[in-house]
Parts: C-alpha cells; sequence; structure tokens
C-alpha cells in the first residue's frame, strides 16, 4: 500500500500503524489556534486596559503565556491535541507511539523559534516537506509526531444471505477483497454493485446483474462463517 | 475460528474495554464519577487480551473494519496505559533542588563557551569606550545614549526607566517576562543555525551591555547604574550564559554529531537541556521579579551592593554544592 504509515510495535508485541499529518492540515491547525489566541489576545486587552499600566503588564504576562505554553499545556494535558489539532483531527505522539510528555512537548515548542526562522516558518515548512514523516525542526529534535487520530465507526454489518461455498480455493487477497465489498455494500448503489461484481466474472460464477453481486454477498457470508 | 463466532465470542469485552475508555476520558472531563465496569487494575490483562484478539483477526484476514475498530481500542488502550509519568510535581522539586545544577555542572565546558562569547566583548567594549566615549557610536546611536543616560539619571524618578513612560512595577515586570525570557528560548532554538545565531545573540547582548555601562560610567552616573543592575544581574546574567550554552550545544550536535546520525544526536542533546532551559527560565522570572520591584528603589548604594552580593553569592553556592548527592 502507499499510505505514508509509521509502523510502531508496542511490548505487547502489537504494530500500531500511525498515519503521519502533513503540512496542510497542519498548518489549518495552526491557523485555527492562531485565531483563538488572538481573539484571548484582544479580548484580554479590552479588559485589562481599564486597569492601566498594571493591566498592561498583566496582558504581557498572558502574551508571554500564550506564545510559548499554550501548545505545551494543551497537548500534555488535553491528550495531546490544541484545540485547532483537535478540530483537524490531530494529535502529538512520541516517536515510539506512546502520549506526549513534558519534555518532548516543550522542547517542541521551544524550538518553534527555531522552525519560524527566517520569516513564517520557512524552514519548518520546508523540514515537513522533506521529511519521510513530516516532521518540522522541533519534531526532529524532540522525536514527536503529528498524526491523524482514528476516529470511532460503528463497526458495519455484512448483509446476510445464504453463504454460498467458493468453488476454489481463495487466496488470502481475495477473501481479502470480498469481505472488503460485502463491508461497503450499504454505502453503494446497487448499480454500483453489479459493475463491481462484473469485475471478477472467475467470482460471480459467470451471473450477471443483480445475482453476479448477490453472489458476492453470500460468499462473503460463508467466509465469516455464518451458516444458512 | 470464522469471523463470525470470533465476534459474537469476544463482542462483550470489546464493548467493556471501549466502556472504559470512553468513561476514563469523561471523568477527566468533568470530574464525573461513573461507573466504569471494571477496577482500574484489570486493565492490562485486558488490554494484552485485545491485543491478542488484533494479531489473531489480522493473522486470520478478518473484514478490514474490524481489524480497524480493534486496532482503534488498542491504541487507545495504549495511550491510556503508556501516559506520562505521573508525579510531575515531585520531578520538578526534584530537579530544581538539585538537578538543574547538576546540569549545568555537567555542561561547563559550554557554559564556559557562552561566558566568553557573552563577556569578552563586553569587556573591550568597556575598555576601548572608557578611554574613546565616540566608539560608541560604532553601536549605538546618539539618540540611544541619550534615552538610557535620562533613565540612569540623579533626577530620574526610578531607576532603570523612562519617567515619561509613567509605567509602573507590574508593567515592567510583564514587559521583563516577556522580553527576556522571549530572548533566552529564541537564543537556544537559534542552536538550530549550527549555533551561529546563539553566538551572534551573546556577542550582540555583550557589546550592548558594555557600551551602556562605559557610556554611564563616563557621565558619571555609574552609581546609579550598579544600584539598579546588581540586584537582579545575577540571574540575568546567569540564565543568559545558560541559554547561550543550550543553544551552542545544541549547535555543536548539528555540526559534530559524532557516531550518532544528526536527528539522533539532536534528539538525545535537546533532551538532557530542556531541564536547563526550564531551569533558566525560572531564574529569568526572578530576575524580573527583582528587576521590577527592586532593583528601580532609590536606596544607600551599600544595601543595594550587599543584596547582590548575597544573591550572587547563593547563586554561585547553589551552582556549585546542589544536587552533588545524586551524581555517580
Amino acid at each position: 500500500m502507499l499510505d505514508t504509515l509509521r509502523l510502531v510495535t508496542t511490548p505487547e508485541l502489537i504494530e500500531l500503524q500511525l498515519h503521519p499529518a502533513g503540512v496542510l492540515p497542519r498548518t489549518l491547525a495552526y491557523i485555527v489556534d492562531m485565531t483563538l489566541k488572538i481573539a484571548i489576545v484582544i479580548a484580554a486587552g479590552k479588559m485589562l486596559s481599564a486597569l492601566g499600566g498594571a493591566g498592561n503588564g498583566m496582558w504581557l504576562l498572558l502574551f508571554f503565556a500564550l506564545e510559548w505554553f499554550y501548545p505545551v499545556l494543551f497537548e500534555v494535558l488535553r491528550r495531546g491535541a490544541t484545540p485547532g489539532k483537535r478540530a483537524l483531527g490531530l494529535v502529538v505522539l512520541h516517536e515510539d507511539g506512546t502520549p506526549v510528555g513534558w519534555g518532548p512537548s516543550m522542547t517542541r515548542n521551544l524550538l518553534r523559534a527555531a522552525d519560524f526562522l527566517p520569516v513564517g516558518y520557512v524552514f519548518g515548512i520546508v523540514s515537513m516537506l522533506l521529511h519521510p514523516e513530516f516532521r518540522r525542526l522541533g519534531d526532529i529534535v524532540a522525536g514527536t509526531l503529528v498524526v491523524y487520530r482514528d476516529v470511532a465507526v460503528e463497526l458495519p454489518d455484512i448483509a446476510s444471505a445464504d453463504p454460498i461455498a467458493p468453488a476454489m480455493p481463495l487466496n488470502r487477497a481475495t477473501q481479502r477483497a470480498l469481505l472488503s465489498f460485502a463491508e461497503r455494500a450499504r454505502g453503494l448503489t446497487p448499480a454500483r454493485q453489479e459493475e463491481l461484481a462484473e469485475w471478477v466474472p472467475h467470482l460471480a460464477h459467470g451471473e450477471r446483474g443483480p445475482q453476479g453481486a448477490a453472489r458476492l454477498i453470500g460468499l462473503a457470508n460463508f467466509l465469516i462463517g455464518r451458516k444458512s | 475460528m470464522k469471523q463470525e463466532n470470533f465476534e459474537s465470542a469476544h463482542q462483550l469485552e470489546w464493548q467493556a474495554f471501549e466502556h472504559w475508555l470512553t468513561v476514563r476520558k469523561e471523568t477527566h472531563r468533568k470530574k464525573k464519577i461513573a461507573s466504569s465496569g471494571f477496577a482500574d487494575h484489570e486493565v492490562p490483562q485486558r488490554y494484552r487480551q485485545l491485543c491478542q484478539h488484533l494479531s489473531l483477526a489480522r493473522d486470520r484476514d478478518y473484514g478490514l473494519a474490524l481489524v480497524e475498530h480493534l486496532h482503534r481500542l488498542v491504541q487507545e488502550g495504549h495511550d491510556a496505559l503508556y501516559g506520562p509519568q505521573s508525579g510531575f510535581g515531585m520531578r520538578v522539586l526534584r530537579y530544581a533542588t538539585g538537578g538543574f545544577a547538576a546540569d549545568v555542572r555537567a555542561n561547563a565546558r559550554w557554559v564556559l563557551a557562552s561566558a566568553l562569547l557573552l563577556f569578552g566583548p563586553m569587556l573591550a567594549v568597556m575598555a576601548v569606550v572608557r578611554a574613546r566615549p565616540d566608539f560608541a557610536y560604532f553601536i549605538v546611536s546618539p539618540e540611544q545614549v541619550a534615552s538610557f543616560e535620562a533613565m540612569y539619571s540623579f533626577d530620574a524618578h526610578v531607576l532603570g526607566r523612562v519617567a515619561r513612560d509613567a509605567s509602573t512595577d507590574v508593567s515592567m515586570f510583564g514587559f521583563y517576562i516577556n522580553n527576556n525570557i522571549g530572548i533566552a528560548f529564541r537564543c537556544f532554538a537559534g542552536g538550530m543555525t549550527a549555533g551561529l545565531l546563539t553566538a551572534l545573540a551573546l556577542i550582540y547582548n555583550g557589546l550592548m551591555m558594555g557600551v551602556v555601562e562605559a557610556r554611564l560610567v563616563n557621565a558619571g552616573l555609574g552609581e546609579n547604574f550598579y544600584s539598579f543592575v546588581v540586584g537582579h544581574s545575577t540571574f540575568e546574567l546567569g540564565a543568559i550564559m545558560l541559554a547561550g550554552a543550550a543553544g551552542l550545544r545544541l549547535g555543536a550536535a548539528i555540526v559534530a554529531p559524532g557516531r550518532l546520525t544528526r536527528g539522533a544526536a539532536l534528539r538525545r542533546t535537546a533532551r538532557s537541556l530542556v531541564g536547563i532551559v526550564c531551569g533558566l527560565a525560572v531564574m529569568l522570572l526572578a530576575a524580573a521579579l527583582v528587576e521590577a520591584f527592586w532593583s528601580p528603589l532609590r536606596l544607600a548604594l551599600p544595601l543595594k551592593l550587599s543584596v547582590g552580593g548575597a544573591l550572587c553569592v547563593l547563586t554561585f553556592a547553589y551552582f556549585i554544592f546542589a544536587g552533588r548527592a545524586d551524581e555517580h
């Protein structure tokens, strides 16, 4: 498969598949965070200006905290995502797949200053474009990774039909394709189902049209072990 | 075993695990105590069970959707089990009471290099400008000279500030925090340019400090200047030196990674430096407190000097003696 995957083996000897996120979603997440921060800074400025010089000092403190610690606090305390990343479905992990901790989060966000150089995150963007896992300098140094978070989906229900035993042994790839077809059949129009079934005449057993598609579902029912 | 049987045999376990994950997230968010179905100490075992189910599902070529569903459960369980270590406060305390000093001692060579880059130019300019005051204009403009001479003049209401700004202690505190810690963090991150930006920042800051000191002494305002800076200079200069040392070491990891790849060298170096960077931020916080609320006071010079001296001695004592017991 051509997916950009990072495979991580956990101590339980299970392979986790991480999908690194590229420049575009990360830029969008950054824009969301930036907008939020600017809104906070403006709102706080309006409120604190009533306090005169002391308000000005507090505003500068807030500005400082937002600039350097906003991402760190969210990444460590809110399961790896700032509001912007959450909106885009992204999450920061260590490169071994574990949730990001204080040190690495601090490092990757301190090095934003290096990614920002010479102007407007040019170093960071170039680094992300060149790196096979889209890491900016801060990610390389901190050993972190920004990946897509898997979203929960309902388990698809394969339509039940009389199971049909295949006329010949099916290899693994074919079995997998049949199951995928049956899992997605609910979301396909009948015309598309029939069209797909015509691509595999040896499985459809020469049947065409609705019977061909129904036969594939029957085979899938046999594969998952349904009884008639 | 066929997929259908496998699913019906284990469905309940998966649902229980998913329920536990949801409850855990919700209690995180709302501090709501809900029944999570099974005790927390059962989690590792149930998680390992789930891992086994996932590997079976993959090996037996069960449907893609089922495999992905199990993969998501395993991943969330993995996140729950391998999250950040607890006891963060305790680790911070241990670091502050000795780990920080030990880290700085371990990087003594880099601190020395950084000190040379900062204080070398400073002392040179101090000597040159004392002899030839006009040399200052190579570095700062005449307006800047006039401005900082006004800040430390005898009729200034408080020291170290331009009177017409009508700035209060709190506003200056905010300014020092934002400005100084920002500069220190950038000084560290600048190490990614093979240490060049870090070195430039150190030299530039050294030159500026030298010019200011020499011009003020030339103008006969040395007493006011030292009365202002003596309180916070140990923390502030020490922290800039440490930021420089960290940046230079980061740069060195790029230039000379040794037997590691550059990426691995950077990771290893940064891991050992992030504590120092956090520590120096705290030093700058202390410096900003002193600079905003103590340094501007017009008090007798001997008092100011003795407080500044005491802070200096304490700082050196901390970096020399703290954390020795934990070493080796």
